[in-house]
């Protein structure tokens, strides 16, 4: 059984905590291809927030072609490309490598780096199992 | 047999009935939870909270010894039923002091814990259609349609005896207009809260969500379901005597006794059979058939004490939730932050006063 959990009490917003489970959730191939998701209505009232917070999260992850929102059959993950365009592909490594620049100008050293990058692949990879020993 | 036996008799039944409810409640409710204060799962089973269960056990017995001795006091006195209205208000309000004497005892057990817990909610990621939400939609449209139809009818046949016998019609109107009335208000507003309880928010724990899920769900089905067998057969029993009663007419409405017994004791068996059903197989959220994660702690809004008004109403602006499950109880309440929740219970008394209005102006207005 896939849950998602938020936690009020975290600095994260919510439409974030839900978005990165979800992300996390289709990267590891959890959910696959195709699987419908709760509506934004049905999780919003199991979560107990707004409508606009989890509608924000769906469009989020649909901007980032991880899920689509389908005008009457509700959302579903979606398909991978086949091969990432060369253009897409190029435009997330230039935002991998901002965000690394920013981080090392924060003052991290570049074993940190190495290790939060290990980390979240890791948690990409490892998800599936966590949740299959639940 | 006297009526005054059959009044007392009726109350006495009456007693051990609520008495019996108000007993058996504690067992039946999720753990962590104690009169409707959410104390932490592993709170419960110290020897604090048992104590607390105990004293309410005792509570329970004495306030029922007591409303028996009221209320048939007063029946041998010669006042049978003034002695059943006093010792069931004197049991209810015992009730109520008695509950929240406890739950303010139980307030004082929550550790701080149960506060951070509650800022945890956990959703499975289960789409479609709740189960008990088709059952509801049939239900509110046939509710609708039959009751409006009673309605129309009554008013039609009012309207032929006063064409046909004016003055006899006119002192029968609220005769033949109330109970249409009545089940126009409630019959469709029941299978509104079926329909409400099979989208009620579910409440899950922590950690491993399926065994939870699956509780929580066959709970709410049958919340639903019962909601929506009870409106329709209320709502049958409505328009059936309304037609009986246009049929007869309204000054021979006693010689319906029987089947106005009959019909009432079959809603009355099959509210009963599905109380005990509930109290027995699910317990209070399904929290008889939760399957090995009784142990997680409660979250998604009811283990927020700051969201509860002395553990009965909840009130919570930014939770879209109409409905959520109860904490002290039996089923489902409405959240009464959620503004749909508050229309649909003002729709309800404002329909009810509007069609009592119109019964008794109609009949001042015919002379009755």
């Amino acid at each position: 059984m896939l849950v998602l959990t938020i936690d009020r009490a975290l600095e994260d917003p919510v439409y974030r905590q839900v978005a990165d489970q979800l992300r996390r959730l289709v990267a590891s191939g959890e959910l696959v291809p195709g699987t419908a998701l709760p509506s934004v209505r049905q999780l919003a009232r199991d979560l107990g927030v707004n409508l606009n917070t989890i509608a924000r999260a769906y469009r989020l992850l649909e901007g980032e072609g991880f899920l689509v929102i389908h005008d009457r059959a509700g959302v579903t993950v979606a398909a991978p490309a086949e091969e990432i365009e060369h253009s897409a592909r190029a435009k997330l490594l230039d935002e991998l490598t901002a965000t690394l620049a920013r981080l090392r100008q924060a003052g991290m050293t570049i074993d940190d780096l190495m290790t939060i990058v290990q980390i979240e692949v890791l948690a990409i990879d490892g998800g599936g199992k966590e949740n299959e020993d639940d | 047999m006297t009526e005054a036996t059959v009044v007392s008799l009726f109350f006495t039944v009456r007693v051990f009935i609520v008495g019996g409810i108000l007993l058996i409640l504690p067992s039946i409710m999720r753990k962590g939870l104690l009169f409707g204060a959410y104390i932490g799962e592993t709170t419960a089973d110290q020897n604090a909270a048992r104590q607390l269960r105990d004293g309410w056990y005792i509570g329970c017995v004495i306030l029922m010894v007591l409303s028996l001795l009221v209320g048939l006091g007063i029946a041998v006195a010669g006042w049978p039923v003034t002695g059943n209205l006093t010792g069931t208000a004197f049991l209810l309000t015992g009730a109520g002091v008695l509950y929240l004497r406890w739950y303010s005892k139980a307030r004082k057990l929550a550790p701080p814990l149960a506060a951070d817990q509650a800022e945890k909610a956990v959703a499975p990621l289960v789409p479609g259609e709740p189960k008990g939400a088709g059952l509801a939609k049939v239900a509110l449209g046939a509710c609708l349609l039959a009751s409006l139809a009673t309605y129309a009818y009554a008013v039609g046949s009012y309207q032929d005896m006063l064409a046909f016998a004016p003055v006899y019609a006119r002192t029968a109107f609220y005769k033949i207009i109330l109970l249409p009335s009545v089940n126009l208000a409630v019959s469709p507003f029941y299978a509104l809260l079926a329909l409400l309880t099979a989208n009620a928010k579910r409440s899950l724990r922590g950690g491993s969500g399926g065994g939870s899920l699956e509780a929580q769900d066959a709970f709410r089905t049958i919340n639903a379901n019962i909601f929506s067998g009870t409106a329709l057969l209320m709502c049958a029993f409505m328009s059936y005597l309304s037609v009986r009663i246009i049929r007869v007419g309204p000054s021979e409405i006693r010689t319906l006794g029987l089947e106005i017994i009959v019909m009432a004791g079959m809603i009355l068996v099959f509210l009963v059979f599905n109380l005990v059903r509930i109290m027995k197989r699910y317990g209070q959220g399904g929290a008889l058939i939760e399957s090995g994660s009784a142990e997680a702690p409660l979250t998604n809004g009811i283990a927020d004490n700051a969201r509860w008004i002395w553990g009965v109403f909840y009130v919570d602006r930014n939770d879209p939730s109409v409905m959520v499950e109860q904490r002290f109880g039996i089923g489902y309440t409405l959240n009464y932050g959620n503004p749909t929740a508050i229309l649909v219970l003002a729709s309800f008394f404002v329909l009810s006063f509007a069609l009592v209005a119109v019964a008794v102006v109609g009949t001042q207005l015919g002379g009755g």
